[in-house]
């Protein structure tokens, strides 16, 4: 069948969808909205395929106004992230049916809560279809408005409701950014195409339009200092809408913002600079607030930004091998940028399941409340820890193909560029090791406190292992990311076909090899016969020691015998020295009252303590503290008397009739 | 593979010498240089006890931290003979393997539920994420000097020609001296044979494990010194044949122990709220390498 035929037939299963889920009794809803889902993913993935393959589609539809051409797109770029949306949100619905089981007495929210999610879906594929860029625009904001509403699914919860209008009001600063920015290229060049901007960028200076679709763009990445919405967004929603939105959703801020670079054709090295400047100290802090978070769930958020931070310095890699023309460098650094964004969707998707998989046996966010779990819940033990692994980009998992890929380019870097490229580089390269440690320190830490040792506080209701459908999704992730840590040169190769094609004029000329090709398939053996060694070990171990005696004890506690679960590390304790070591960044607040002199007999005390977040707390706050207060003055125009709002009116017409009049727009 | 046949020879002897020389130098005679393998051997024989707290976890992380360092000690080669796995950029590989064994290993002292434990991981996950950066700045810098990304092709084209040259020897067998000291949790930052739990790192971290799991966490220990001690004397070795490479090997591995053992007979143990800024001070060094190789390159004049 024809491509756009698919994609006008998946639009076409939406809306029936959609009107199907309004009537079903709710006992089917989720599975219908999954069929809806995997039917449309169907449909988008084979266009998809086929770009990637080689043969991208463009097909224009004409419409009336400023849509007069509306132009849709399949290339090898939209198609990769097609492909990551759809393997996504097919898990995150299959997840979401065994999460959402204990809400059936909420009956509104579930409905509205499955039409959104499959409209969700579609908008993101169609963000990452649209050419034009108002219907991009419209694509995005819908998307935004329905991440809302799943954001907010418990609306009853008023912090819930806190974080979904926080997570509103930087959504729409980001909105208002882009349309600036396109209806300046409109102004200009009289098309909203993404493709026009190349003309724009080549004839005037690119830099103030570029600020302002970067800027845009980052909001959604989460790239500092434009990341506040995440570390409230992500915990406040359900897992698998976390999953989804940190697997995907921040990935289409990246997306925006490959396909404004690759309409830039000046000044590549520069930008290239700034861009991989800002990723390592984006990875750098969000990981440092990551080691320091005791609720799980916030803890993986912050890690969200750490790892965008990754993905930028491929970015930022990538567009500096187009301003030295070299071609291996173009490749390491977009392609090990688009692998990790399949990685870190993966894993991250697996982490915020197996995270909810927690919170719906023991109702807290808090680790320093569990102890324990891999007793109760051994194969979500197992998830997490594989996620955590991956995460941190441990071999034999994929996490470390694309941040070798990563770092295979910055120590290429290392050969080209003058002074100053070269102490970036290598300073990055430090950063991105710093980074690692940091995630080991701070997955050790959320693995050991949330599943071993004992429980430390009592559970009211003793958890158990999840249903097999919240497991059968982390099951499918699990395959996928060990397909891509033992055959990584499979897709290396499709990267590869996707940044020739994503940067024709840069790849001119002869042909090139795939470089470190073989190094890549050599990295996918490793993982295997590292696998082999580990099992081969641990066998060996079996066989010589399991006829020894073995008898079962108390731990050592210098001669006590009892068990105080009570006086195990928590979060708290483990990230007690790392957090004094940064505190210029981790600033802790305490919150207690002081004994006063009078005070003879003592009462009931409280204490709390938590780090806060120091871009927030110093920066985007104070803003938009400013902003609420100088609103404040213009209050007058909101007085509820419907004679002024009329007067507005009026006024509005009257302005509109003299612009006619004289000719003013 | 070369390589890897001599580590394990050296793992055998390594610990032994660090101990003899410790106790020549406090007066004693003290135990032949295979004792501390023929304790090994024993704890392979022996059962073992287990903490009601433990899971799976603790059963599996001293297998995966042996294997993760059998993996890493692949990746060292030895002159011009290549070690089992070389491929560009084979440095990282090493590093993050060595990563996975220490993950499991914290997350295994967490599995006892103690607290001595606890303080034990915290440490020793804070003390290796400090010493990451110096470890790739240096290894970074030597990319840079030769035009090589892989352990082999860095160590068999480092030639040594100025004054500089020698100089970035020599700070970069500090630097990975040092490396070593911090990975095996030796002085100065942790004191192996302290004996209050609350001043140690490694050792409070391996409280609970006993018998067949003890010998493997201890021979990978020494297998970790054998390995580094194997990268130091790449640094002296070149592209020279194995006539000349064997003995220059076993006489820097030795020497490498002894000067081990002398600095633990002499020297005390730093304040542990000292070691996070002496570790940093790596991290200073490897950039003063990667300064000296700018030098060597020219590049400032640019």
């Amino acid at each position: 069948m024809d491509s756009p035929i698919l994609i006008g037939f998946a639009a076409v299963v939406l809306l029936l969808g959609i009107i199907g889920l309004m009537f079903t009794p709710q006992r089917l809803k989720p599975y219908l909205a999954l069929g809806v889902i995997i039917i449309i993913s169907l449909l988008t993935s084979l266009p998809a395929i086929s770009a990637i393959l080689g043969k991208p589609i463009t097909e224009v539809f004409h419409l009336s106004g400023v849509f007069s051409e509306v132009t849709i797109k399949i290339d090898a770029l939209s198609a990769w992230f097609i492909l990551i949306i759809n393997l996504t949100v097919i898990n995150g619905t299959l997840f979401g049916i065994g999460y959402l089981k204990p809400y059936q007495h909420l009956k509104t929210n579930l409905a509205i809560h499955w039409v959104f999610l499959t409209l969700f879906h579609s908008s993101m594929l169609w963000v990452c279809m649209f050419e034009h860029g108002l219907a991009f625009l419209v694509a995005w904001e819908i998307m935004s408005l329905s991440s809302l509403v799943l954001v907010i699914f418990e609306y009853q919860k008023k912090d819930t409701l806190k974080a979904g209008v926080n997570y509103m009001i930087q959504m729409h600063v980001s909105v208002a950014l882009l349309t600036i920015g396109f209806i300046w290229l409109y102004a200009v060049t009289g098309s909203f195409n993404f493709a026009s901007l190349t003309g724009f960028f080549s004839t005037n200076g690119s830099f103030w339009l570029l600020v302002l679709l970067l800027a845009g763009f980052a909001i959604k990445a989460g790239f500092i200092p434009f990341h506040s919405w995440l570390p409230h967004a992500h915990p406040a929603a359900p897992s698998h809408v976390s999953g989804i939105m940190s697997g995907v959703i921040v990935k289409l801020g990246i997306y925006g913002i490959l396909r404004v670079l690759s309409n830039i054709q000046s000044d590549l090295i520069i930008i290239g600079e700034v861009i991989l400047a800002v990723s390592v100290i984006t990875a750098i802090y969000g990981i440092a607030n990551a080691a320091v978070k005791y609720d799980y769930k916030r803890m993986l958020a912050y890690c969200t930004i750490e790892n965008i931070g990754i993905i930028g310095i491929g970015i930022g890699l990538g567009l500096m091998g187009i301003g030295f023309e070299n071609k291996p460098l173009i490749i390491l650094g977009f392609s090990g940028a688009l692998l990790h964004t399949l990685n870190h969707s993966l894993f991250k998707s697996l982490l915020f399941f197996s995270a909810g998989s927690i919170y719906q046996q023991t109702h807290t966010r808090n680790m320093d409340r569990l102890g324990g779990l891999i007793k109760k819940m051994p194969q979500t033990a197992i998830f997490f820890l594989i996620g955590a692994l991956a995460i941190g980009g441990l071999p034999p998992f994929n996490g470390f193909i694309s941040e070798f890929i990563i770092y295979s380019g910055l120590v290429k870097g290392l050969t080209i560029g003058n002074l100053s490229q070269l102490i970036l580089f290598v300073l990055s390269i430090a950063g991105l090791a710093i980074v690692g440690g940091m995630s080991l320190f701070t997955f050790t830490k959320s693995f050991g406190v949330i599943f071993t040792g004992s429980p430390r506080q009592a559970q009211e209701h003793s958890p158990k292992e999840v249903s097999l459908i919240m497991r059968i999704p982390q099951f499918i992730i699990i395959a996928v990311m060990l397909s891509i840590a033992i055959f990584p040169s499979f897709y290396f190769t499709s990267l590869f076909k996707i940044v020739t094609a994503l940067f024709p004029s840069a790849f001119i000329g002869t042909p090139i090899e795939i470089p470190m090709i073989t190094t890549i398939s050599i990295i996918g053996l490793i993982s295997l016969l590292f696998i082999i060694i580990l099992a081969s070990v641990f066998t060996l171990r079996w066989l010589l020691s399991h006829k020894r005696p073995t008898s079962v004890n108390s731990t050592w506690g210098c001669g006590y015998t009892g068990s105080i679960p009570k006086a195990q590390y928590t979060g708290l304790s483990f990230t007690r020295s790392f957090a004094d070591i940064l505190s210029f960044l981790t600033i802790e607040k305490k919150n207690y009252n002081k004994i006063s002199k009078t005070d003879i007999f003592p009462k009931k005390r409280t204490f709390s303590s938590y780090y806060f977040d120091l871009l927030e707390h110093y920066v985007i706050s104070p803003l938009t503290r400013g902003i609420n207060h100088s609103m404040n003055y213009f209050q007058f125009i909101q007085n509820g008397k419907i004679q002024a709002y009329v007067l507005y009116g009026i006024l509005f017409i009257l302005l509109i009739f003299l612009c006619t009049i004289f000719n003013w727009i | 593979m070369v390589s890897l046949i001599l580590i394990i020879a050296t793992s055998l002897f390594f610990t032994g010498i660090i101990i003899r020389t410790k106790s020549i130098a406090s007066g004693r005679k003290g135990p032949g240089i295979f004792q501390p393998m023929k304790d090994i051997v024993k704890l392979f024989k022996k059962g073992s006890v287990y903490s009601r707290t433990t899971s799976i976890i603790f059963q599996i992380a001293p297998s995966f931290y042996f294997a993760s360092i059998l993996m890493a000690i692949l990746c060292v080669p030895l002159g011009n003979y290549l070690g089992v796995i070389s491929f560009q950029g084979d440095f990282i590989l090493f590093a993050y393997l060595l990563a996975f064994g220490k993950f499991f290993m914290i997350i295994s002292a967490l599995d006892t539920g103690s607290s001595f434990e606890g303080m034990g991981a915290s440490r020793e996950s804070l003390f290796s994420m400090l010493a990451e950066p110096a470890f790739f700045i240096l290894m970074g810098s030597f990319a840079l000097l030769t035009g090589q990304t892989s352990f082999h092709g860095i160590f068999s084209t480092l030639h040594y020609g100025s004054h500089i040259s020698y100089m970035l020897g020599i700070l970069a067998t500090f630097v990975f001296v040092i490396i070593a000291m911090i990975e095996n949790s030796r002085m100065p930052i942790d004191d192996p044979k302290t004996h209050l739990e609350l001043t140690m790192i490694h050792e409070v971290m391996i409280l609970d494990n006993s018998g067949f799991d003890l010998g493997l966490i201890l021979h990978a220990t020494n297998l970790k010194f054998a390995m580094y001690g194997a990268i130091i004397s790449n640094f002296f070795i070149g592209d020279l044949s194995l006539m000349y490479t064997i003995p220059i090997f076993f006489v820097v591995q030795i020497s490498f122990a002894i000067a081990v053992g002398i600095f633990e007979s002499f020297m005390a143990r730093f304040r542990m709220s000292h070691n996070p800024q002496f570790i940093f001070i790596l991290t200073s060094v490897s950039l003063l390498i990667f300064f000296g190789v700018l030098l060597l390159l020219e590049r400032f004049a640019k």
